[in-house]
């Protein structure tokens, strides 16, 4: 089967008044038809950028961009403002982060979904409320109708994003882009909302990345994980092969920060230590060995590349360290 | 909230007819207000009385004749001050009721002293005692739209009546025509009528006086209180507290303001538009008056007055109405286009006044320190410098009688006085006189000093304050609006101001006695009521004696020899620098035959036409 | 919606009385000069001064005084009388509305067209040569005086005083039921000159706020929707980035009818700044306090209008 969506070699910096961000710096991977991706990272990784970019959302005068994101056979980041806008909303769509900021706050959510619709639908208003209506229904909203005519801020959060998601899904797009879809939420919405997700993809059939610095949002939804730092890609590989086998340090501190059952609370949370490294300098060599702990000597002078973890393996993973001094133990 | 670049504008006073050199001495403050609304103003020029070349002097005698027809625009910054011709006392105001209404006597262009016969048919007939004044009027004249009927010597007399009505409050009757028998009973309430007017018969008006003032009371025929009202049209509008008769007034003159059918001002808004247009009842026949124009706009409103005066000067149709071009103005006027400029003595003075009731210049020496280190040029250079007129070395301005007499331009001749820029030795010199040992002042409080703020006059009250410094006093100025200034500080003895330098006097008439007498009488002081006139509060026992007896002179050179000497005697007391005294300039457009009424001081618009 | 409305105009006639005294109490309090003396004349005696003072009630209490003017203004909506000229306040003012009106309404579009416009296009050329030229000018705009600017306009365009005669200068000002072609004409200059330094302080508001709007996540969604870039602008980000200016506008609209009095000085429009002026420089109370009871009812009502307003453009206001 063809993927759906290549990426190949995407960079992407800017131009700012006190330097040069280099916010992505070379990533490369596929989506499959009906698949999911997650991309994995802190803020400030590149992981949202990179997916904006291949939207066309982060063109401007200070962008550089290069590259190819081949979507059904078309580079998008080549093609014309006017076919992405066709593009976009329509084949791919996408969901934020925050649903009450991502919503218009003077509009009505059904003058937010009608508009979504008639974009790229030449419909009446009245057919495209009917479908909105549907849409609402469809993502588990009670009295579809009368929520038409209410305004975001009169919803709660995971009403809110449930909004969003039905607007995402208005076309029936073949690409689907949820950008940390549940970090805003409550504990208890973010499963419901996942579960949504996962059960709307079914139906569908839409391919998905969904990004997160949350490795337990992904492993519940993604087929194909590629955890990124600084910018690139530091680790890839399937849901289930990453869990098992984290290979890079930097991934296995994120699972290390995952709140789990089986765990003593009193030990508390792992959290990686360090700030996220500078995008306008980032550290020499392999970006993540100021805060590696295995680091030696050669990270901070060798990029290491991203290469099969094990001959053969369709695991990747950029780390300077041996196979086997990757799995022992700290 | 900024109000920059108001400019100034001249509200000169007008100047009451001098019936009879020994009318009452209540006049005296007859020109305070005129100065209060106008000291902003810029009435300025060249002197008639120092620029030898005479340039945009206006000739003794002006050409009288000119076309029929056209309408003239009068710019004006500000509204008239009653447009009731009963309450008008102000000069703008003058120059529409010479217009508009036929008083007994009124003033031809040319001759500032005498008035002609205008709704009288001859002089009034004054008896021997001066308690009875006879006036025949003409029979023909009639009063303008509703009204159209002729007029009657009844109408004079209810002209006069109702100026004495508290909801008309003219502002001179009193003092004028409060002689008049019964004029006490009927401002009481007690009779109807002011019982002391006689009309015998239509055309005759007859005042019985108390008191041997016949010929004061003949003088202010002249005003428009003698001009004639219909009692039964307008005594439902004098009913009105304040009277609502001048927005329904009728005219006898050649021009009314525009009205309704009924009478109902349409041409009135006050601060925006006085329109004239031809009275139709008006009979040329029976009139001095040429009235060439057909309509008349005075356009009022107009604050910058840098804009209006080249407005006028370029444009077309156009003179000014309450304002005198502002300095730079003026100056670009006389050396361009000097033909377009009218310049008229003012007959006017400023001066700084020194508080001579209190501390420290109740000491003749230190005031006469002042004068001596105050640099006077200077002060004339806020308005403008020597074009705006010479630098006032006395009191009596020029080309009122007892100028020459008191000293002409040069002076009296105190050393005080002899140096335009001031002498710091000399100052210094009275300075030790007056018990100050090192020439310099040494007392510590401050000198409260009341000026105007904007324009020339607040540059000319910071200046004077430094001059003080000169000298080690310490002067703490403030500034406040020019009313202000007046009626709460200077023209106020409690406020215990001891330095007003933006005071001034103009002339009521051609008499030095208009000068004098309100300015420097010790009798004429007003201890409280913020409308003394006396700012220095100078209070001379020979010098108030001196007034009460040339008064009473009847023969004019004796007259003039006798308030010249006072001014002398003044003078040498020092109460106040005089630094100025100015000139009245007019300005028209060049296609207009501009003819300028001496006694008003401004454009005749009777006599003016369009070239 | 009706019971916030009706509270709130309450609290306006709750202020215009504290407006109303207040105003009477600075006059009484502050030294002025006295109405009584000024409207003597110059022959001013006690006497007279003396009957005036009675004439015109300055010789009761002035809180006896402050009564009486509120009865007659509110049972017969009477301003009382200009000590000045005699003349009804209320005439005086209602003459001098359509002047200010027309000065202030004509201004306030061309410096909302002009604003916006201005605003919209650096907004979206952000760091632009067109972006920093306009706003340059925009910040000269602000900083010159309204005064200087109408002398510049009439010293070039007037007809009678112009460098280049295109235009009615200062004086020319024709009411619009007389003339309205005269009435346009004449208040060209006045309008520009009046809007100049609301433009570019509307343009300079306008392209911060929407600079600042186009960074919402609301309009990365727009975008993700696939909307033209003209529509996510316009719609979506105009929307949001008016409201602020709504509120200026509602303020600036309402001080500007009570008098606009540098511009109607420097033209001579007869409006209500200069009727106010010029009764403050001759201590005319009544016309004094019925321009500021005027001024403050304009300003407090836009201030209410803006309220009303805001609540239709944010929905999220309504609600609480």
């Amino acid at each position: 089967m063809s993927a759906l969506l290549t990426v190949n070699d995407l960079k992407v910096s800017f131009n700012t008044e006190d330097g040069i961000v280099h916010a992505v710096e070379g990533i490369s991977y596929e989506v499959e038809p009906g698949k999911t991706l997650g991309i994995v990272g802190e803020s400030g990784s590149g992981k949202t950028v990179g997916t904006l970019t291949i939207m066309g959302l982060t063109r401007a005068a200070n962008t550089q961009i290069s590259g190819q994101a081949i979507f059904d056979g078309e580079d998008l980041l080549s093609a014309s403002e006017r076919h992405m806008r066709a593009i976009r909303g329509d084949e791919i769509a996408m969901i934020f982060q925050d649903p009450l900021s991502s919503l218009h706050p003077f509009f009505t959510i059904g003058a937010q979904l009608v508009e979504a619709i008639q974009v790229h639908n030449k419909v009446s208003k009245t057919a495209a409320r009917t479908r909105s209506a549907d849409l609402l229904t469809m993502v588990g909203l009670s009295d579809a109708e009368q929520r038409l005519s209410s305004y975001p801020h009169e919803f709660s959060g995971g009403m809110r994003q449930r909004v969003m998601i039905a607007m995402a899904l208005a076309n029936e797009p073949r690409l689907l882009i949820a950008d940390e879809p549940t970090t805003a939420l409550d504990v208890t919405v973010q499963a419901q909302i996942l579960e949504l997700i996962a059960d709307l993809q079914a139906q569908t059939g839409t391919a998905m990345i969904i990004i997160t610095h949350d490795l337990g949002v992904v492993a519940e939804v993604a087929d194909e994980i590629a955890v990124m730092y600084a910018g690139r890609i530091v680790e890839q590989a399937s849901a289930t092969e990453l869990f098992a086998n984290p290979q890079h340090p930097y991934t296995r501190g994120l699972l290390d920060s995952i709140p789990r059952l089986d765990r003593d609370r009193s030990i508390g949370l792992d959290p990686i230590a360090g700030r996220p490294p500078s995008l306008i300098a980032p550290p020499s060599g392999c970006a993540f060995h100021p805060r590696c702990p295995r680091a030696f000597d050669r990270c901070s002078v060798e990029l290491p590349p991203l290469e099969a973890a094990a001959a053969g393996s369709e695991h990747l993973v950029a780390c300077l360290l041996s196979p086997e001094e990757r799995i022992e133990k700290r | 909230m900024m109000f920059n670049r108001f400019s100034s504008k001249t509200n000169r006073p007008k100047a009451g007819k001098e019936g009879n050199p020994m009318r009452s001495i209540r006049v005296y403050s007859a020109a305070l207000i005129a100065v209060v609304l106008s000291l902003t103003a810029v009435a300025c020029g060249s002197s008639s009385s120092s620029s030898s070349d005479g340039v945009g002097d206006v000739p003794a005698t002006q050409s009288l004749t000119g076309k029929s027809g056209g309408t003239l625009t009068v710019l004006a910054s500000d509204d008239v001050d009653y447009i009731d011709p009963g309450a008008a006392y102000y000069q703008f105001t003058f120059m529409v009721t010479s217009a508009t209404q036929r008083s007994l006597y009124s003033f031809g262009p040319d001759d500032a002293v005498d008035p002609v016969p205008d709704l009288a048919t001859k002089a009034a007939d004054i008896s021997a005692d001066g308690k009875t004044v006879t006036v025949k009027i003409k029979p023909n004249v009639k009063f303008s739209p509703p009204v159209n009927r002729a007029v009657t010597s009844e109408d004079v007399k209810y002209g006069i009546e109702r100026a004495f009505l508290p909801t008309v409050a003219n502002g001179y009757a009193e003092v004028y025509l409060g002689d008049i028998v019964g004029v006490k009973d009927f401002t009481d309430g007690k009779a109807k009528e002011i019982t002391g007017i006689d009309t015998p018969d239509a055309t005759t008006i007859v005042l019985n006086l108390s008191r041997g003032t016949g010929g004061v009371a003949a003088g202010a025929l002249a005003l428009p209180i003698s001009a004639p009202v219909p009692q039964e049209y307008a005594a439902k509008f004098d009913a009105k507290n304040p009277s609502t008769y001048g927005v329904h007034q009728v005219a006898t003159g050649p021009y009314m303001i525009e009205a309704d059918s009924k009478g109902a001002l349409t041409g009135y808004e006050p601060g925006k538009k006085i329109n004239l247009v031809r009275n139709p009842n008006w009979d040329r026949s029976t009139d001095f008056r040429k009235a060439y124009l057909d309509k008349i706009n005075i356009e009022e409103g107009n604050n910058d007055t840098t804009v209006a005066a080249r407005q006028i000067i370029k444009g077309n149709d156009q003179v000014n109405g309450d304002f005198g071009p502002p300095p730079a103005v003026l100056k670009e006027i006389f050396n361009s286009t000097p033909d377009q400029l009218a310049l008229t003595p003012s007959g006017g003075n400023r001066y700084v006044s020194l508080n001579t009731a209190l501390s420290p210049f109740d000491n003749l020496n230190v005031r006469k320190a002042v004068l001596a280190v105050f640099d006077r040029e200077a002060m004339r250079a806020t308005r403008g410098g020597p074009l705006m007129g010479p630098i006032a070395n006395h009191f009596i301005a020029p080309d009122i009688g007892g100028f020459e007499e008191a000293g002409g331009l040069a002076g009296t001749g105190v050393d005080f006085l002899k140096y335009p820029k001031g002498n710091l030795a000399l100052a210094k010199e009275y300075m030790k006189k007056g018990g100050f040992p090192s020439g310099m002042y040494t007392g510590s409080e401050e000198l409260l000093m009341v000026g105007t703020s904007g324009g020339a006059a607040q540059k000319a009250a910071e200046l004077a304050a430094t001059q003080f410094e000169k000298l080690g006093f310490k002067p703490k100025l403030r500034l406040v609006t020019q009313d202000t200034m007046y009626t709460k500080f200077c023209g106020e003895p409690k406020a215990k101001v001891i330095v007003c330098p933006n005071v001034g006097w103009l002339k009521d008439f051609s008499d030095p006695q208009t000068m004098l007498d309100a300015t420097f009488n010790g009798e004429s002081i007003v201890a409280s009521g913020g409308f003394n006139s006396n700012w220095p509060q100078l209070n001379v026992p020979s010098i108030n004696a001196a007034m009460a007896k040339a008064e009473l002179i009847v023969d004019e050179s004796a007259r003039n020899k006798a308030w010249a000497d006072i001014d002398r005697q003044i003078t040498a007391q020092a109460p106040a620098v005089p630094w100025i005294w100015d000139d009245t300039a007019n300005i028209r457009s060049t296609d207009v035959a501009g003819v300028i009424n001496k006694f008003n001081g401004n454009w005749d618009l009777a006599f003016t036409s369009l070239k | 919606m009706i019971r916030y409305i009706l509270r709130r105009l309450i609290w306006v006639v709750v202020l215009l009385f504290a407006v109303s005294f207040v105003t009477f109490v600075i006059f009484y309090l502050l030294p002025s000069a006295d109405p009584a003396v000024l409207r003597a004349g110059r022959q001013a005696n006690p006497a007279l001064v003396a009957s005036i003072r009675h004439q015109l009630g300055l010789d009761q209490p002035w809180y006896v005084q402050y009564g009486r003017y509120m009865k007659d203004l509110i049972f017969h909506f009477d301003f009382g009388f200009s000590y000045q000229n005699g003349m009804p306040v209320r005439q005086l003012i209602f003459s001098r509305l359509p002047a200010s009106i027309s000065l202030a309404a004509g201004a306030a579009f061309l410096w909302l067209v002009i604003g916006i416009g201005v605003g919209i296009i650096a907004a979206v050329r952000p760091r632009t040569k067109l972006d920093r030229a306009s706003m340059g000018l925009a910040l000269v705009g602000i900083s010159a005086p309204v005064y200087w600017l109408g002398l510049v306009a009439l010293y070039l365009f007037s007809s009678d005083i112009g460098l280049i005669p295109i235009l009615p200068g200062a004086n020319s000002y024709v009411p619009l039921s007389e003339d309205p072609f005269s009435w346009f004409t004449s208040l060209i200059m006045p309008w520009c000159v009046l809007a100049v330094s609301f433009a570019a302080f509307y343009s300079r508001l306008l392209r911060g706020n929407l600079t600042e709007v186009l960074g919402e996540d609301y309009i990365r969604t727009a975008r993700a929707k696939g909307l033209s870039e003209r529509r996510v602008v316009f719609r979506h980000g105009l929307r949001s980035a008016i409201t602020p200016i709504v509120t200026i506008f509602g303020l600036d609209l309402g001080i500007l009818l009570g008098g606009a009095i540098l511009t109607e000085t420097v033209f001579n429009i007869p409006g209500i700044g200069r009727l106010s002026y010029s009764s403050i420089v001759r201590s005319d109370l009544p016309v004094i306090q019925g321009t500021v009871l005027l001024g403050a009812f304009f300003i407090v009502f836009a201030n209410l209008f803006v309220d009303i307003f805001y609540a239709f453009l944010d929905p999220r206001v309504r609600y609480e």
